[in-house]
């Protein structure tokens, strides 16, 4: 999260839009930028070999680990381009292109689902699906005029799940039926090969020429 | 989109309400609109020091989090904290209900580097 931060700083002193992706190791939950800490059961935390860490952009509780995080930062297109909604929906565009690279054909969420502290169990905008089925969750923070987003892509499930460590985090099956994972859609799961093709579809879809981090 | 004449406003989209020393802040009917629905509030606290341009509060809409900044300089004296349980009153009357903080100013004639509601309109169409 620190990188990602000092990725945004840079873009704001004048740097090139930045693009990073990287996986978690020991697996973390992440917290929204406002999310409360008891929305977490600390103990299964812990149990589970789990750190908890926050984010510093908005949404709800998200395990890493089987999944690969992108980071990009940029500043925001000018006027109705660079609304919240509209840059979610621009950057999804790059994200969009990259998955189709490697087979999968995923399509921005519109606004489905129940509240709910775990944030695979919702979908937005900042979301990308297949058919009705999350794959990708994004969130923002915009700061000194630079637009960060990160997301996690899911490549594989681990042998537990936020249901096993958010506090009122509903029912395993259901957070199961409304998420897909590379590796269940039959795409490749290496992360290298999926930041590569995350790459391609970025600099395709965007036309922003990204430093790579 | 609605741009009241009585109010100036600053290139961040924040409006200025003032009254003597006094000036009441929030977002402009643009920014709520561009934000989307507004879910969080993190209010500066009463007593604050605030620096024209810096920023001094966050909003949160559709999982993006976004800095508010102080249109002027000065000492925060009074904040919405009706927004801790209704943040949507941004969205619903942001030049109302949903104004965000109040400064005592530090210097009115920090009020002359805003845009009167003509100027400010224009910016936001020309954008």
């Amino acid at each position: 999260m620190a990188a990602d931060l000092a990725l945004a700083d840079t873009v704001a002193a004048g740097g090139p839009p930045g693009l990073r992706g990287y996986r978690w190791s020991p697996p973390a939950l992440t917290l929204g930028r406002f999310q409360s800490a008891t929305d977490v059961d600390l103990d299964a935390c812990a149990r589970w070999g789990v750190e908890v860490v926050p984010r510093p952009t908005g949404g709800r509780a998200l395990l890493h680990g089987g999944d690969l995080t992108y980071a990009v930062a940029l500043p925001p297109p000018a006027g109705a381009a660079g609304t919240v909604d509209a840059t979610y929906r621009w950057i999804a565009g790059g994200l969009v292109a990259g998955l189709a690279l490697l087979g999968v054909e995923a399509a921005v969420a519109c606004g489905i689902g129940p509240g709910s502290a775990v944030c695979l169990v919702t979908q937005q905008g900042a979301d990308l699906r297949v058919g009705d089925r999350k794959v990708c969750g994004s969130a923002q923070v915009r700061r000194r005029g630079v637009v960060l987003q990160h997301g996690s892509i899911l490549l594989e499930r681990l042998d537990f799940d936020e249901t096993d460590l958010v506090v009122g985090g509903g029912d395993r099956e259901r957070l199961r039926r409304s998420t897909v994972t590379l590796g269940e859609l039959g795409a490749p799961t290496d992360p290298r090969v999926v930041f590569a093709a995350l790459v391609q579809g970025f600099r395709e879809a965007l036309d922003v020429d990204f430093r790579l981090r | 989109m609605d741009y009241p004449e009585h109010l100036k406003y600053s290139n961040e989209h924040e409006w200025v309400a003032v009254d003597g020393t006094r000036a009441r802040i929030g977002i402009t009917d643009y920014a709520q609109d561009a934000l989307g629905d507004v879910v969080f509030v993190s209010l500066p606290a009463v007593g604050t020091p605030v620096v024209a341009h810096g920023s001094c509060a966050e909003v949160e809409s559709t999982k993006s989090v976004s800095e508010i900044y102080a249109p002027v300089s000065g000492e925060v004296v009074e904040v919405n904290a009706a927004l801790e349980t209704a943040p949507e009153q941004v969205n619903a009357d942001p030049y109302g209900d949903g104004w965000i903080f109040a400064v005592e100013l530090r210097d009115p004639a920090e009020l002359d580097a805003l845009m009167d509601a003509a100027a400010y309109r224009l910016m936001v169409e020309e954008a």
